[in-house]
């Protein structure tokens, strides 16, 4: 089901439906958590894919709003019952999403997106920006062994380290951290004005920490694209693989409107426009273009 | 059992409800949420005689119950379509209607051409009315340029031809006689509404094109009104397209005079509508004592 890098994943199997609300709460300022009961959902999503989250019967706002897997929660007899789905409220939607109510439904479709390739990773360093940290709760849980996830489960070469390498704006920004523990998740924090962990660029923690590791080092990396693009610059002067999630806006995640376009080269070099809800978002962070970067010649399709 | 199959021109539907072109990818994509089987017909991603990138970023934005679009037919041109998209959209169940974009009338009578001379296509309609590339739009606002247009691609092939509209003219029923005229099967009402959005923060149009086109239940109204003043002017069957989502929405069109139906942007924020809509049609349809799609075409009563 998760295919990577330039082949689309259509899911065969997608779930549209309404999912009953469990709980959301609060867990740092300005971010929530909220769980929706879908069983579809959470035995098949895997690490990276997102799921489209829309309030029902409006139609302001209307489009739906993609969100990371955080975590799948199973039921008391350990079944994958439910998805957890961390967000930070920045507009329309989100302002709303804070004030729905345990028990009350929305409208959900999913597993989208490629998800992160169970690749191997002896260490695996999770750098994240703001709520960039979203897709690596599961991704962590999953390369430790202690979780799986898919249908049937994948399977995922078992790491002998994850760490997670996080920046926030400040301490108060920092959300979910005790999950990341608790998961056996190496913890290095970094923040704006140093209210906790580094005072700087989470991109800071990067060089010194592969440098330390006893083990080869993969690294995965979500958040702003300037933090995105800093890391791959990091990874590619330390030679080591490293995969990117973009999260460019969206407006069908399901790769019906070609709205969700990256610059993605190709093996010749050439860069064209991919869909990152279909072809991402998950890519192998050397094959995107990033903003300021020298866009080289298009494909073999016509320059306008 | 109500009749549900409908009748454009020479192209015959099993059923009114249609995807439209755009919204719906090449239905691969769709195939996980949707039984693209039932649909009455399946309208691809516009494709266009060369390979095109398409707008750079950001591509849509989202505004009060709508959506602006500028994604700038980014496709790989009908020689890929023809051998990656066509094998698979031709063993469907449903019509496949194809719809291209030239940026001359020429290129538009070649890819008639060549989608006749190749299998699968049921039926061809022509994008004269894509607001975000240039060219494109005046076959849709010059009443003679569009019959000239419509008239070369029926000479070109033996499909039956759809012209799509745009609803960003002064006199929407001229440029349809226009059509009409020219030899169009049937008329695709309508394509999206110019539009802009603006972050006045950073003084910045929020669409990489700058201007875009709007689509969603915002222009429903639009649409109906273009169906309603269109139907009154010309003998050919019309495709109402523009904001529908529910089944009320549906048999609006149908009773302001469209044949059938293409569900746009409610794809994206409902991408199981389609098989809502076909479940109850035919319980709405029996509302009205009708026994087909056909008897409530055009009834609407003008006090
Ligand atoms: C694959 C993917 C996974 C994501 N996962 C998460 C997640 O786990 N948690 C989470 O909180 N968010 C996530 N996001 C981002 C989330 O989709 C947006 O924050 C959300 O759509 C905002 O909706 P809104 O209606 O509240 O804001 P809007 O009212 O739509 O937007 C408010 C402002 O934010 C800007 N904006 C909106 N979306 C984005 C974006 N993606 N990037 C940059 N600027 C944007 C808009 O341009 C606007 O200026 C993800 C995005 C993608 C593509
Ligand atoms: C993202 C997007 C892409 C579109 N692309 C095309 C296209 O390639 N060709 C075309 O004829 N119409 C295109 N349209 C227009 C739709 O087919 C339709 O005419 C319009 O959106 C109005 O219907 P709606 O309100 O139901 O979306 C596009 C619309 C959207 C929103
Ligand atoms: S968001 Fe529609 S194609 Fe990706």
């Amino acid at each position: 089901m998760t295919s990577f890098q330039g082949t689309p994943t259509y899911p065969d199997h997608a779930w549209h439906g309404n999912a009953t609300v469990l709980e959301n709460v609060q867990i740092a300022r300005a971010t929530f958590r909220i769980r929706l009961a879908s069983p579809p959902l959470a035995e098949r999503i895997v690490p990276g894919q997102f799921l489209m989250l829309r309030l029902p019967r409006r139609d302001d706002p209307l489009l739906g709003r993609p969100l990371a897997l955080y975590a799948v929660v199973p039921d008391a007899s350990g079944r994958p019952h439910a998805v957890d789905v961390v967000y930070l409220i920045i507009g329309r939607m989100t302002s709303r999403l804070r004030e729905v109510p345990a028990g009350a439904k929305l409208d959900v479709w999913g597993p989208l997106g490629n998800g992160f390739p169970p690749d191997e990773a002896e260490h695996l360093v999770m750098v994240a920006g703001g709520i960039g940290q979203t897709p690596f709760l599961s991704l962590g849980r999953e390369f430790l062994g202690m979780q799986r996830y898919g249908k049937p489960p994948r399977a995922v070469p078992v790491a002998k380290k994850a760490t997670l390498c996080y920046g926030a704006r400040s301490a108060e920004f920092l959300a979910g951290v005790s999950d990341f523990e608790a998961a056996g998740i190496e913890v290095h924090l970094a923040t704006d004005d140093g209210s906790r962990g580094h005072r700087g660029l989470v991109t800071d923690l990067i060089a010194p920490l592969v440098a330390k590791s006893p083990w080869p080092c993969r690294i995965v990396c979500c958040g702003p694209e300037p933090m995105i693009a800093a890391t791959a610059r990091i990874a590619q002067r330390l030679a080591i693989p490293c995969q990117v999630s973009l999260e460019t806006p969206m407006a069908c995640g399901i790769g019906a409107c070609f709205s969700c376009v990256a610059r993605i080269r190709d093996e010749s070099g050439n860069w064209d426009y991919r869909r990152t809800c279909v072809e991402g978002p998950v890519f192998d962070a050397q094959h995107v273009v990033f903003d300021n970067e020298e866009l080289g010649a298009p494909s073999a399709r016509e320059a306008e | 059992m109500v009749q549900l199959a409908v009748q454009l021109g020479r192209l015959r539907l099993r059923n009114p409800i249609v995807v439209a072109s755009g919204t719906f990818g090449y239905a691969r994509e769709m195939t996980g949420f949707v039984d693209v089987g039932r649909l009455g017909a399946i309208l691809p991603k516009t494709i266009t005689r060369h390979p095109r990138p398409g707008n750079p970023p950001p591509r849509t934005c989202e505004t009060a119950a709508g959506m602006l679009n500028a994604i700038g037919l980014d496709n790989d041109g009908i020689d890929a379509f023809l051998t990656r998209q066509m094998p698979y959209l031709a063993g469907l169940e449903p019509a496949i209607i194809v719809s291209i974009a030239g940026r001359t009338e020429e290129e538009f009578v070649e890819m008639a051409r060549l989608l006749d001379a190749a299998d699968g296509a049921d039926a061809i309609e022509l994008n004269i009315s894509c607001p975000n590339v240039s060219g494109g739009v005046d076959f849709g606002t010059d009443p003679a340029r569009c019959e000239r247009v419509v008239s070369g691609c029926r000479k070109a092939c033996k499909l039956p031809i759809l012209a799509k509209l745009t609803p960003n003219v002064t006199d929407l029923a001229r440029v349809a006689k226009a059509a009409e005229n020219g030899g169009a099967d049937a008329l695709s009402l309508v394509n999206t509404c110019l539009g802009m959005a603006i972050d006045w923060r950073h003084r910045r149009p929020r669409l990489g094109n700058v201007l875009g086109g709007l689509s969603g239940p915002a222009i429903k109204p639009i649409a109906l009104r273009a169906v309603f003043q269109v139907a009154r002017a010309v003998a050919i069957p019309i495709m109402g397209i523009g904001g529908i989502a529910t089944i009320d929405d549906v048999m609006e069109f149908l009773v302001a005079g469209a044949t059938a139906v293409q569900i746009g942007t409610a794809n994206f924020y409902n991408p199981t509508v389609t098989m809502r809509l076909l479940d109850e049609l035919p319980e709405a349809l029996a509302q009205l004592g009708a026994a087909g799609v056909s008897d409530v075409v055009g009834t609407l009563e003008v006090p």
